[in-house]
């Protein structure tokens, strides 16, 4: 017990020290923590009217980033896997970080899909035996045991080599392998519920087809890859644990991969709903072109469409892919074009028009955005911690003094 | 001057003042019920009012609509009803209790027709096949008597309006019908809506909705209004209401624009 | 899980046995719960304490569907008192559970709506949602135009080469516009070259929004609604996003409901006043059709368009539609089983 205990106090104390970029990044971040206080607290007193949601479109930015999040925090299994069923030695020795940012995207997830409650105090409703915990039948009652299961999964497996490292002592295989290899299969089922719980709708046409959790994976180890590729860049700039370029290099490679595949996905939904467009294809046909001078959403869609294609395109040339200095800022295109696919492109059109055929337009509020970029904020917040000594210990210099 | 002063005696002020006093005690009690009465319409505006009050606690027997006047809500939907009176045919109305309101309180010239008019002796009486001709009379009601809107050029006042007792129409075998059950009359034309009416699948009732329950029948007349059933080139049977307001438009939408399709 | 917990119905046996295993800890102080000695102790005393109790043990109350009749009285009690308390009426909350040999069904003639929404209007002035501009009606009118062959439109299509004849009106409103208005606003109706259709909570056999609910705060009672348990609801919105005939709500903020519009005759499950943060939808009158009465919109239509009755009496007014009219019924293909119908003469 002692033991853990230094774990953790050593563990807190490096984190909390940093130069002046660390607390710089830190008090950037903390900004927009602010707002999200104030944020949290008007929509806290005064119900989710402080956000631009509307019964027309009731899902929106909230279940947008929740949506998107899912996706990174399963592309962390692109770290994971190769590491562990390939044997990549240079992603070896850095799967912690990817657990890490599992970790830090499902806190992020659990952050938004409070704000997305209408009544969050009464969660406890739906914890099993004090409360009624409707599963197998509801998809977000599979979504919640995925979840939280992912998040156990990642907090166990990721402080558990931790530790073991901290204590340098050799890691017992017959417990972390089973934990990293359910986590692998995990990641896949975290999004393809996810997706699941949009699609079984026959409701809202646009999400109600097969191709939704392949999309959902796909866009995901795209994504979340080139989330870590950017981390990875940062943490070689800034902190003394060199991650080889092989690591990079796969991730890339599976970035480029994934998008290729999701661009065709895109085209092949595309190609069906349009050939001949019938009224299940409304939505799509408003979110490309709008619909009789409703055109909100239609510069979004082109936005990330074209970056998209273009990040694919220069992602194909193994001289850019590999060119480690640009390589970042298109990652960085990537995740936002996939934000953007995600957010836009899917979440908010699968609401318009409505299943009775009312077009509307959502507009989220200041408080709502604010909101957001908290909950993104605290993640990162979150994920810089978790990394910052993760580091410390992959490098060493947190380590458990015996006395 | 002298009568002037004789006015103003001491009784006489006495009589001045409690006359006064009761003339304005009189005008506060109009001006606050004046104030206060909603009238609105059940179903057919200007033949079907109603006058808002309390029925109880905290219970009104009608709640009406601004915009239209409409009755949008019976508090009891039997409070000024009566027993729908003897039917003859088996019907809806014999498994459970039957109600109406009554016709002829909503009649402003029922109480002098066959009294004041038509008393038998003026204006002369016609006989009941007598040809259609212009009337000089009930033009607010039907403005052109040899252009009825109703039946089509088919039918006119007097094959529904008994002709020597005007307090009563008449079916085509010469049989009385009361105001206040416009059915018996209108079946006979129109009975398959008739029947339909007795089972409940035309028409409306309100009240309890077992088979077995009580529930208030509205008659014909309170819906379509005999003498302007045709409504002009639309041929329809019910008059246009105006309808109430839209619902408000969602966060985020100036004006509903998109939908209007006219201008395509 | 069983076939009763999966359509709703309340499975006396099964409640029972997890009731054990839910509230064993406490059930076994006495067969008190934590909301039972709260509650009575709120209900007892007539404070500002008694108040900040009673509302500490509404928000510890559980599920209704699974309390016994004994905490389900103690539950409609204490709201009783809250809501009289804030309307300032004397507001009761009715517990009658569904009848026996009932199952209700509603049928709308589109033949005779003449759009004149008296029906939404109607339902507002009867269950207590909230005004101005946060404004909620159950009951949506579509109107549907019908538009016009008009000879101008006739070149208007797809071009020659493409192999399909030019010709029709591909493109322009006639026939009947696919797209229902909303807001329609005339100055009379019906107009000339329209008609309309309501739409409501189709009351499904096999409702979608009952099988997302992620804590069963909505299921199908016995007599056939669907029901939402105000203070069970957790705000997630599933069931708005699955249901297909958009027919629940959301109470964004706290409602805003005048006392002298407020309806004191209520129900649990129907028209008491809600809170912020939970879904609400038409409940086919709970409050009246469970005392016999017809519901608001069904009384109010001026037209006589819309029938209502117990779908197990042959001699109802609903079955005699059933047998004798042209009936369907919306997005059949959907499986959901509406028990809402449409016909025409």
């Amino acid at each position: 017990m002692k033991k853990k205990i230094s774990f953790v106090a050593d563990f807190s104390s490096y984190v909390l020290k940093g130069g002046l970029k660390f607390y710089a990044w830190l008090g950037f971040l903390g900004i927009f923590v602010l707002g999200w206080a104030y944020g949290n607290y008007m929509q806290w007193t005064n119900g989710m009217i402080v956000t631009g949601l509307t019964d027309q479109v009731s899902w929106g930015l909230y279940l947008a980033n929740f949506v998107f999040l899912v996706g990174v925090a399963a592309g962390a299994v692109t770290v994971v896997f190769p590491a562990y069923v390939y044997k990549h030695k240079a992603l070896h020795e850095v799967t912690v970080l990817g657990e890490m940012l599992a970790i830090a995207a499902v806190v992020m997830c659990m952050l938004f899909v409070l704000n997305h409650m209408g009544r969050p105090d009464r969660l406890w409703h739906m914890m099993p035996i004090i409360g009624v915990y409707n599963w197998p039948g509801s998809m977000l009652a599979w979504d919640v045991i995925v979840l939280v299961g992912y998040l156990i999964l990642n907090v166990t497996g990721g402080f558990y080599y931790l530790y073991k490292k901290y204590m340098q002592e050799p890691l017992n295989n017959k417990f972390y392998l089973p934990v990293i290899f359910i986590a692998i299969v995990w990641a896949l089922s975290i999004h393809t519920v996810t997706a699941f719980l949009i699609n079984t709708m026959p409701a809202r046409p646009m999400w109600h087809h097969g191709m939704m959790p392949i999309r959902f994976i796909t866009t995901a180890f795209a994504a979340g890859p080139a989330l870590i590729i950017i981390v990875f860049t940062i943490i070689r700039n800034n902190t003394k644990l060199w991650i080889k370029d092989e690591a990079i290099d796969l991730l890339s490679q599976i970035v480029v991969w994934c998008l290729g595949i999701a661009l065709f996905l895109t085209m092949s939904e595309i190609v069906t709903e349009l050939y001949h467009p019938t009224e299940h294809s409304l939505g799509l046909q408003y979110l490309l072109f709008g619909h009789n001078g409703l055109t909100a959403l239609v510069p979004w869609f082109w936005f990330s469409i074209v970056a998209l294609i273009v990040t694919f395109i220069l992602l194909l040339i193994p001289s850019i892919r590999k060119d480690h200095k640009k390589l970042p800022y298109i990652c960085a295109v990537v995740f936002l074009g996939i934000w953007v696919e995600k957010g836009m492109g899917l979440m908010i059109p699968g609401s318009i028009p409505t299943p009775v055929g009312e077009f509307t337009e959502y507009y989220p509020t200041l408080i709502e955005i604010a909101n957001c970029l908290g909950n993104w904020a605290i993640g990162f917040i979150v994920l810089t911690f978790l990394l910052k000594g993760a580091i410390g210990i992959l490098l060493g210099e947190v380590r458990y003094a015996s006395k | 001057m002298q009568a002037n002063k004789q006015v103003f005696t001491s009784m006489n002020m006495k009589r001045i003042a409690s006359a006064s006093v009761f003339y304005a005690l009189l005008l506060c009690a109009c001006s606050t019920a004046m104030a206060e009465d909603t009238v609105c319409f059940e179903s057919r505006e200007g033949a079907s009012k109603v006058t808002q009050k309390d029925i109880g606690e905290e219970l009104k027997n009608v709640k009406c609509s601004d915009k239209t006047g409409g009755v949008l809500w019976w508090g009891d939907p039997y409070d000024g009803t009566q027993p729908m009176g003897e039917m003859p045919i088996e019907a809806d109305y014999t498994h459970g209790e039957a109600v109406v309101k009554s016709r002829i309180d909503q009649l402003t010239l029922y109480p002098i027709c066959g009294v004041a008019c038509h008393n038998g002796t003026y204006p002369a009486p016609v006989e009941a096949d007598a040809p259609p001709r212009q009337l000089m009379m009930h033009m607010d009601l039907v403005p052109d008597a040899l252009d009825l809107q109703h039946g089509n050029g088919g039918i006119w006042c007097l094959d529904c309006h008994d002709a020597k007792t005007r307090n009563k129409l008449v079916d085509n075998a010469g049989n009385l019908v009361d105001f206040n059950q416009p059915q018996k009359l209108c079946g006979k034309c129109h009975g398959q809506v008739y029947r339909r009416w007795r089972e409940g699948v035309h028409g409306k009732r309100i009240g309890e909705w077992a088979t077995t329950g009580k529930k208030r029948w509205f008659v014909c007349t309170e819906c379509h209004n005999p003498h302007d059933v045709q409504q002009g080139e639309r041929k329809s049977g019910f008059a246009q209401l105006v309808p109430e307001p839209a619902p408000i438009l969602p966060k985020g939408m100036k004006n509903a624009d998109h939908e209007r399709h006219s201008e395509h | 899980m069983t076939e009763n917990e999966q359509s709703g119905v309340p499975d006396n046996e099964d409640s029972a046995a997890k009731a054990i295993t839910r509230r064993g800890f406490v059930k076994k102080a006495g067969d008190l719960s934590v909301t039972s000695v709260l509650g009575t102790a709120a209900l007892m005393t007539n404070s500002d304490e008694a108040e900040a109790n009673s509302s500490w043990a509404e928000w510890f109350q559980g599920s209704y569907r699974l309390m016994s009749q004994e905490e389900k009285d103690e539950a409609c009690t204490r709201l009783e008192r809250r809501y009289s308390e804030e309307y300032g009426k004397d507001v009761t909350v009715d517990s009658t559970p569904a009848q026996e040999g009932v199952l209700f069904g509603y049928a709308l003639n589109i033949q005779k709506c003449i759009g004149c929404r008296r029906c939404a209007k109607a339902c507002v002035k009867e269950n207590n949602q909230s005004r101005g501009d946060q404004e909620i009606e159950w009951i949506r009118v579509l109107k549907m135009e019908k538009g016009d062959f008009d000879a101008s439109k006739m070149a208007d299509g797809y071009p020659d080469s493409y192999g399909i004849q030019v010709g029709g009106n591909a493109y322009s409103a006639a026939g009947v516009v696919l797209e229902g208005e909303h807001y329609y606003e005339p100055e009379v109706v019906p107009e000339e070259d329209a008609f309309y259709m309501p739409m409501q909570c189709m009351q499904c056999e096999k409702p979608p929004c009952v099988k997302v609910c992620p804590v069963r705060t909505t299921f199908r009672e016995p007599d056939g609604v669907v029901v939402v348990d105000y203070n069970w609801c957790i705000g997630c919105r599933m069931c708005i996003g699955a249901c297909p005939y958009w027919a629940r709500r959301f109470n964004w903020g706290e409602p805003k409901l005048p006392k002298e519009d407020m309806n004191p005759n209520t129900h649990y499950y129907g028209n008491r006043p809600r809170m912020k943060g939970v879904v609400e939808k038409c409940t086919f009158c709970m409050q009246r059709t469970r005392k016999g009465r017809y519901p608001a919109c069904v009384e109010v239509c001026p037209v006589g368009a819309r029938k209502f009755g117990n779908l197990l009496d042959p001699d109802s007014e609903i079955r005699n539609i059933l047998a004798t009219k042209k009936v369907f019924r919306l997005k059949a293909e959907l499986n959901t089983y509406p028990k809402f119908f449409y016909y025409m003469d």
